[in-house]
């Protein structure tokens, strides 16, 4: 079966081959076409190669057009440092005030930073596979943006102090995902939504309610209005805010591994497909195939049986130097549970 | 209000967990004018706040925002009353030289340790952000810290929490300090493979390891 038939009969209950498996590859792609991560940049056409590759390497279920959470930001005026070889990271957010809110405009998508390079990746990615792959835009949620806009720990403070400011600053947020999520789309890909900074790690779930929801929402609204699935991942601990994240609207939730899929299941499986949730860092980059091939048994056991299915992924994208091993183990784990899921072989250690 | 000391030290320090800089900083000047003990003031006040601020973030009452309020709190305080303090009580506090690992600029986990630490009588030498592994050992060194806590919330850094390691062990000095390590990506089988001495997955754990490591009553 291809991705896409997979998912078109797992989502009508019937028969598949496997489970719909994604290890959210970003940046390793770049090690499978054997060039560097800052060659990414404004590279649209090496950002799909290296996508298209990867893909075709490991056999996965979902493409995520993805390098790193700051496009948006950066194309508003944040600043992003680039390493040589590695993931890029923020060097400084837009503005260092509240009274600087007024110079900032929402992105231009088609002309803004490294948006245009990302959605030229996209639309290269889609009409090379597209057909049988779903190929994902990333989408980072308005509240991470406003904090990479004025930094993380002034929005913190405004949150209490000046809750006018933060909305402010997410709805430019707002406005800009909803322009590049429009772009996304045109170039015939889905947007897929991250909102890291929403994670119960760093704020509270009445403030994921203000702060984070309603903005969510809007683009979940308008991705619904364009007949698209919504994905949410959101980094770190969330299990308060898991019936928030489903009231969104959103389709399928991705867990990181801080959260247990079992209890998400009992919490909110009859609502939202759940992906999730092999440890990136422990078991994908750190552990061994064998590690890998328990730690992907273990999510099945939890929740296989979730009423709007799981997809077994990764909890968060991948390390850029993950061993390809353990990509490889990740999948052959889900193919050799096979499908339907026998819940008693589950627990049968390897021979 | 009552002149009682006793009740002074419950304003500050319901100032600090209510998250009042300003009213706080009013406090520690009132205690200043009526001539209470400045040490005293602190440590009853002051970090008794931000201690209890810590206890509502462990019970998740408290995010990061509401902490890093009461921080600000406990800080303003901090520079009415310090001038203050008697000679006897600046002894030399157990030093520990704290920073986020090259090639990683997320602070907030690493500035969380920072304060929690301040708050249970710690030094901290903060080098800050995007420290190359040369300098933890050069200023722990220099500080005659007794510990090096480093943080990452990137994947891409965990090699430079073990070069730190490295080359402490290089330059014979990895006896002479306790190294922790934590943020997001780090486990405690990674701090056991690369020899740390501990590894928290929060800031009050890191605070009780800290302890236990220099071997203060927690």
């Amino acid at each position: 079966m291809t991705p896409l038939e997979r998912f078109a009969a797992y989502g009508k209950g019937q028969p598949i081959d496997r489970l719909p498996c994604v290890p959210i590859v970003g940046n390793t792609a770049a090690r499978v076409l054997g060039v560097k991560v800052s060659a990414f940049r404004g590279n649209g056409r090496l950002i799909a190669d290296a996508q298209i590759a990867a893909y075709r390497r490991f056999g996965y279920d979902v493409i995520r057009v993805f390098t790193d959470l700051y496009t948006q930001a950066e194309a508003m005026g944040a600043k992003v440092h680039y390493p040589d070889d590695e993931t890029a990271y923020l060097a400084g957010p837009a503005i260092d005030s509240v009274a600087r809110i007024a110079r900032l405009k929402p992105a231009d998508p088609w002309r803004d930073g490294n948006l245009p390079a990302h959605l030229d990746a996209m639309a290269r990615v889609h009409q090379a596979v597209g057909q049988e792959v779903p190929v994902n835009g990333a989408l980072t949620g308005p509240f991470t943006t406003a904090s990479f806009l004025i930094g993380t720990e002034n929005l913190a403070r405004l949150m209490l102090k000046e809750p006018a400011a933060v909305h402010q600053l997410c709805e430019l947020a707002c406005l800009s995902a909803l322009a590049y999520a429009r772009a996304i789309l045109s170039a015939g890909c889905t947007p897929s939504l991250t909102d890291a900074m929403c994670s119960t790690t760093v704020i509270s779930p009445r403030q994921f309610r203000e702060f984070g929801f309603p903005y969510l929402k809007r683009i979940i609204d308008f991705l619904h209005s364009q007949g698209r699935a919504a994905t949410l991942h959101i980094c770190g601990k969330t299990r308060p805010i898991w019936e928030a994240m489903a009231d969104t609207g959103a389709d399928c939730l991705s867990l990181d591994n801080a959260a247990n899929l079992a209890e998400a299941k009992s919490k909110v499986g009859h609502r939202v497909r759940l992906m999730g949730n092999v440890p990136p860092s422990e078991i994908m980059l750190q552990g061994t195939p064998a590690q890998v091939r328990e730690a992907v048994r273990a999510c099945v056991r939890q929740a296989h049986d979730n009423p709007k299915g799981l997809i077994v992924a990764s909890g968060c994208s991948l390390p850029v130097e993950t061993p390809w091993k353990n990509i490889d183990a990740m999948l052959a784990a889900v193919r050799e549970i096979g499908w339907p899921v026998d819940p008693p072989s589950l627990n049968q250690a390897l021979n | 209000m009552s002149n009682q000391p006793e009740t002074l030290y419950r304003a500050l320090s319901d100032a600090v967990v209510g998250m009042d800089e300003e009213k706080t900083r009013q406090l520690s000047e009132q205690a200043v004018q009526t001539g209470v003990d400045a040490y005293t003031a602190i440590e009853q006040g002051l970090v008794d706040g931000m201690n209890r601020a810590g206890q509502l973030f462990e019970t998740e009452e408290y995010f990061i925002p509401e902490l890093l309020l009461c921080s600000d709190a406990m800080y303003a305080g901090l520079d009415v009353l310090r001038p203050h303090l008697k000679r006897d009580h600046s002894v030399a506090r157990p030093k520990v030289v704290i920073g986020v690992v090259e090639g990683d600029t997320h602070d907030i986990g690493k500035n969380l340790v920072k304060i929690m630490l301040e708050a249970s009588g710690f030094e901290t030498i903060d080098l800050g952000r995007d420290i190359p592994p040369k300098r933890f050992v050069e200023e722990a060194v220099k500080h005659e810290a007794q510990v090096i806590a480093l943080s990452t919330l990137m994947t891409t850094t965990m090699d430079g929490m073990a070069e730190v390691i490295q080359l402490l062990r290089q330059a014979q000095l990895r006896e002479r300090f306790k190294v922790i390590v934590g943020g997001g990506p780090i486990s405690q089988a990674f701090a056991d493979r690369i020899g740390a001495d501990g590894y928290s997955s929060g800031a009050p754990g890191a605070v009780k390891l800290v302890k236990q490591l220099v071997g203060v009553a927690a």
